[in-house]
């Protein structure tokens, strides 16, 4: 193997990486930090490496034209040697990424890694999480389906309530007037170019100061930082009882990436592609639009506010955020690192985790979106029609014709937009109820106009019959009253 | 092993004899140059970049929804048309779709596809006389005026007209709340509700 | 040494890998739908449009009984596929066509009429007896229809609640087109005989049916089966 050594020896008198790249390798880190801890950011890395790769391998095939992404993703798909795995590799590469971004993001919070000198990095490591998202987002726009179709729309929506420069903003995004050709073609550019190119740059000052900086120590309660001292305690640090990087800290990196990189061949192989989903034609109008997995929270929570508060909120909520987490490491650049000391730290992260893990959740069923189809596709149980009247059987029909089931689930179908109403009748009596469908109110549309009154009659004596075989239908207690004293009076008792 | 973990490089060199000599001088006059030639080159770039961005008039136009008798009076009809500012290369999605209210002879309420919260299509339903939107759950009356939901308004109207039979509207771009003041705002009609009837 | 035997596994694990490849789970099959429209299989479209009311395979659904092999012999191709088209007036069957603004194309409309029949008619349904017409644009004599609904329908549907067919309400979201497949054809899911068996051994003729169905009409409320803005609030 001589002559490997002297093609080396040629490469390296000309250029002389040696010597920064044993520095880069070999420059000791605390002990405690060759953890399993801390292999998160070098797993983005390599799957960043992945994304690169798989995205070229899919652009040379790719057709970014409104008219054809639709089919060349088809022909991907279907007709190309493997073609669909590679699709799945980037999908799910884009979903592994964002989650070992933000995993990676939420450790060094919590190690109190931002502070005191690595604030820039944890700044760069914020943009480099917007352009993740970013490349998440116009990834998903290059899926080109209804998905992404309608998504843009929603983006177009949002932008168009920015004051004053709203309108021309919409412009911009979409390139037009419209979502079009123009409107793929330039979130193409920002998807292979423009934010591949930014974050590369920024990853490579990102690791450098990683490198430079040194790994961040294990946080130990009572350490204190401070600015003065910082320095010169983590150099005896390391010195004293460090460790060189490679290979004492980087085996467990390539091991973790290297099992990321598994996990994400499974899924393709296991899951495969994502989509496409039908043709993006806007006069499809039977599209029920769902984002991408890291959007399903934004998703839920334009479902969930107030629309008075919807305005203000999407435009400031994410100036605010940003804001806060570019400000975090001025705020709070020395003091203590460890989770033991930093309660507020620790509940804040518990918070917004929990609050994601339940936004996301409920994204994933969305309870407050009709279901189009169930009026005509969820059958009435057959146990609440097996003792029931004709017009009680009418009263069902009238239920599934009026596109009640769209909102109301019977036995767990349906939409779950309004109260399942498989107990409708202990809780509210005959009254309430022709009054709740004439008039609606609480978040229902009112009927009043659109049923007859038989409609009325046969819906609600439906409806009266839903309740348990064990529980009594809800009454008005005064109308027994009347109705007993009527009757005891001999006067016809009036329906 | 290598030690150079922390570099000092605050000390700046004091003696740096170029500092003020011609050379450096001549340095900052060609980034100068550079600087200037590269602005006057770039400048125009940015209204190339800037020109999809134009009044929301510039992209109006009257389009042709198909003859009176497609609509029967008293019923809402889906209508489709191809945008008229369309590039050879949008494919399908240069369609677009729209709903079209005959309440009379002559009188139409064309209502634009997105939904007024966030752009989704609402999808009308006959039966119950609403328009019910996939995304968020926002719902409308027959008339357009919001019933239930999170939108804050009801549906988006294009203005019509009927020429020689044929009913035609002002369209364009896709409506959303920064070019609503060409599209009319029916905030005040009050739904279905059996009071206001 | 040690690399020349590894390498030929290694080149057949990546033969293997990219061989079976197309047959791991993660493969899509058959390209999607490009469009709503192209769904011609009768499963999936009465799936979606039809089985929330007349019920999963077409029985035991809060509207009529589909699978109902009577049924489907009485009633023609052409007039099944006007009913999913235009709907029927007078009850609650909406329509489903494009031409009537709703979603379905003539194509499917066409694909749900033959699924249904490849699904549920039955050869001989009525054995050797022949049914009365489908419809009927005589008009019915209304004393005769009482008669016959007491001799024929009111054995069940008396007295008891549960069977009260004549509630004006009832009546009002019923056509007289409805009323008379169901006289005729039964709703076997529901145990309602069909035009022999009201009473056995005393077959209904057709105009025996128009007459209950005329019967049935005049006790209908016509005024509760407007679209009244002026709906009764108690």
């Amino acid at each position: 193997m001589r002559w490997v050594k002297t093609a080396y020896n040629w490469l390296e008198l000309r250029l002389q990486l040696e010597a920064p790249i044993k520095e880069a390798a070999l420059h000791p880190v605390p002990r405690r930090t060759a953890s399993w801890w801390y292999v998160f950011g070098s797993a983005a890395f390599t799957l960043l490496l992945l994304q690169i790769v798989t995205g070229i391998l899919l652009a040379i095939v790719y057709a970014p034209t409104a008219g054809e992404a639709w089919n060349s993703l088809n022909v991907l798909n279907h007709q190309l040697e493997l073609g669909w795995f590679l699709r799945a590799m980037h999908g799910w590469g884009s979903s592994f990424m964002v989650a070992v971004v933000i995993v990676h993001m939420m450790q060094v919070f919590l190690f109190g890694a931002y502070k005191f000198p690595r604030e820039l990095t944890w700044i760069l490591g914020v943009f480099l999480l917007l352009m993740t998202l970013a490349m998440a987002f116009t990834g998903q726009v290059l899926r080109f389906d209804q998905d992404a179709y309608w998504g843009l729309g929603i983006g177009a929506s949002i932008t168009s309530r920015i004051p004053i420069v709203g309108g021309p903003m919409v412009h911009m995004l979409l390139g037009g007037p419209i979502i079009a050709g123009a409107t793929l073609s330039r979130f193409f550019a920002l998807h292979v170019f423009v934010i591949p190119g930014a974050m590369l740059l920024f990853v490579a000052l990102h690791v450098w100061m990683v490198l430079k900086l040194g790994v961040n120590e294990w946080p130990m309660p009572g350490r204190i930082v401070r600015r003065s001292t910082y320095l010169a305690e983590y150099n005896k640090m390391t010195h004293e009882d460090g460790v060189p990087f490679v290979p004492v800290a980087f085996w467990k990196d390539a091991v973790f990436s290297g099992a990321i990189l598994a996990a994400v061949a499974v899924c393709a192989v296991v899951f495969g592609p994502f989509g496409p989903g039908g043709q993006p034609d806007p006069t499809i109008i039977q599209a029920v639009p769902r984002p991408d997995f890291f959007f399903l929270w934004i998703y839920a929570a334009l479902a969930y506010l107030p629309p008075s508060m919807e305005t203000p909120f999407i435009l400031i909520a994410p100036i605010i955020g940003i804001s806060v987490l570019l400000a975090l490491p001025f705020y709070a650049s020395e003091g203590e690192k460890s989770w033991h000391r930093r309660p507020v730290a620790v509940l804040m992260l518990t918070t917004i985790a929990v609050s994601w893990g339940v936004l996301t959740h409920l994204a994933s069923f969305t309870p407050w979106s009709p279901h189009m189809d169930a009026w005509s596709g969820d059958p009435v149980p057959v146990r609440y029609l097996q003792h029931a009247t004709p017009l009680v059987r009418q009263g069902a029909v009238v239920f599934q014709e009026k596109q009640c089931r769209n909102c109301h689930a019977l036995d767990g179908s349906g939409g779950q937009r309004g109260p399942a109403l498989d107990a409708v009748a202990t809780r509210m009596t005959t009254d309430q109820l022709i009054r709740q469908v004439l008039q609606g109110g609480g978040n229902m549309p009112a009927y009043g106009k659109n049923l007859s009154p038989a409609e009325v009659n046969a819906l609600v004596s439906f409806l009266e019959t839903l309740h348990p075989a064990n529980q009594q239908p809800a009454a008005d207690a005064s109308r027994r009253e009347v109705e007993s004293a009527q009757s005891s009076l001999g006067s016809a008792p009036a329906k | 092993m290598s030690d150079n973990i922390v570099h000092e490089s605050a000390q700046p060199s004091a003696t740096d004899k170029l500092s003020v000599s011609r050379r450096w001088m001549l340095l900052k006059l060609g980034v100068a140059f550079n600087g200037l030639i590269g602005l006057a080159v770039a400048t125009p770039v940015i209204r190339y970049l800037l020109s999809p961005v134009k009044k929301d008039e510039d992209y109006l136009a009257w389009v042709e929804l198909g003859s009176l008798s497609d609509y029967p009076v008293g019923e809402t009809r889906l209508a489709t048309f191809i945008n008229p500012f369309r590039q050879s290369w949008d494919g399908a999605t240069d369609k677009v779709a729209c709903y079209v209210r005959r309440t009379a002879e002559n009188e139409f309420q064309i209502f634009a596809i997105n939904c007024a919260h966030l752009g989704c299509p609402v999808r009308w339903f006959p039966q119950s006389q609403l328009f019910m939107c996939p995304c968020h759950g926002g719902v409308y009356y027959a008339d357009g005026s919001r019933a239930s939901g999170p939108p804050e308004r009801g549906l988006f109207t294009y203005p019509y007209k009927v020429v020689r039979g044929k009913l035609q509207i002002d369209a364009g771009q896709m409506p959303t709340f920064a070019n609503t003041a060409k599209l009319v705002n029916i905030e005040n009609a009050k739904g279905n509700s059996p009071c206001a009837g | 040494m040690r690399l020349r035997n590894v390498l030929p596994a290694v080149g057949a694990f990546a033969a293997l890998l990219i061989a079976g490849c197309n047959h791991m789970p993660g493969a899509p099959r058959a390209q999607e739908l490009a469009r709503p429209e192209d769904q011609l299989d009768f499963t999936a479209l009465y799936k979606t449009n039809c089985q929330g009311c007349h019920g999963v395979n077409g029985k035991n659904g809060a509207a009529y009984d589909l699978s109902n092999p009577e049924f489907q012999a009485l009633i023609d191709d052409e007039n099944l596929k006007m009913i999913v088209t235009l709907g029927m007036p007078g009850c609650r069957m909406p329509a489903f066509s494009r031409q009537a603004g709703a979603m379905l194309t003539d194509e499917q409309i066409d694909a749900l009429v033959k699924g249904m029949r490849q699904a549920w008619l039955k050869p001989a349904a009525f054995g050797n007896d022949k049914p009365p017409a489908y419809d009927d644009d005589q008009k019915g004599d209304t004393a005769h229809g009482q008669l016959l609904y007491g001799s024929h329908c009111a054995s069940c549907h008396k007295d008891s609640p549960q069977q009260q067919v004549t509630s004006p309400d009832y009546l009002a979201l019923m056509s007289d087109q409805a009323l008379r497949t169901i006289i005729i054809a039964g709703r076997p899911d529901l145990g309602q005989p069909d035009w022999r068996n009201d009473k056995p051994g005393q077959p209904l003729s057709g105009q025996d049916v128009t007459d209950i169905v005329a019967y049935l009409g005049s006790l209908r409320n016509p005024a509760s089966n407007a679209a009244a803005p002026a709906a009764p609030v108690r």
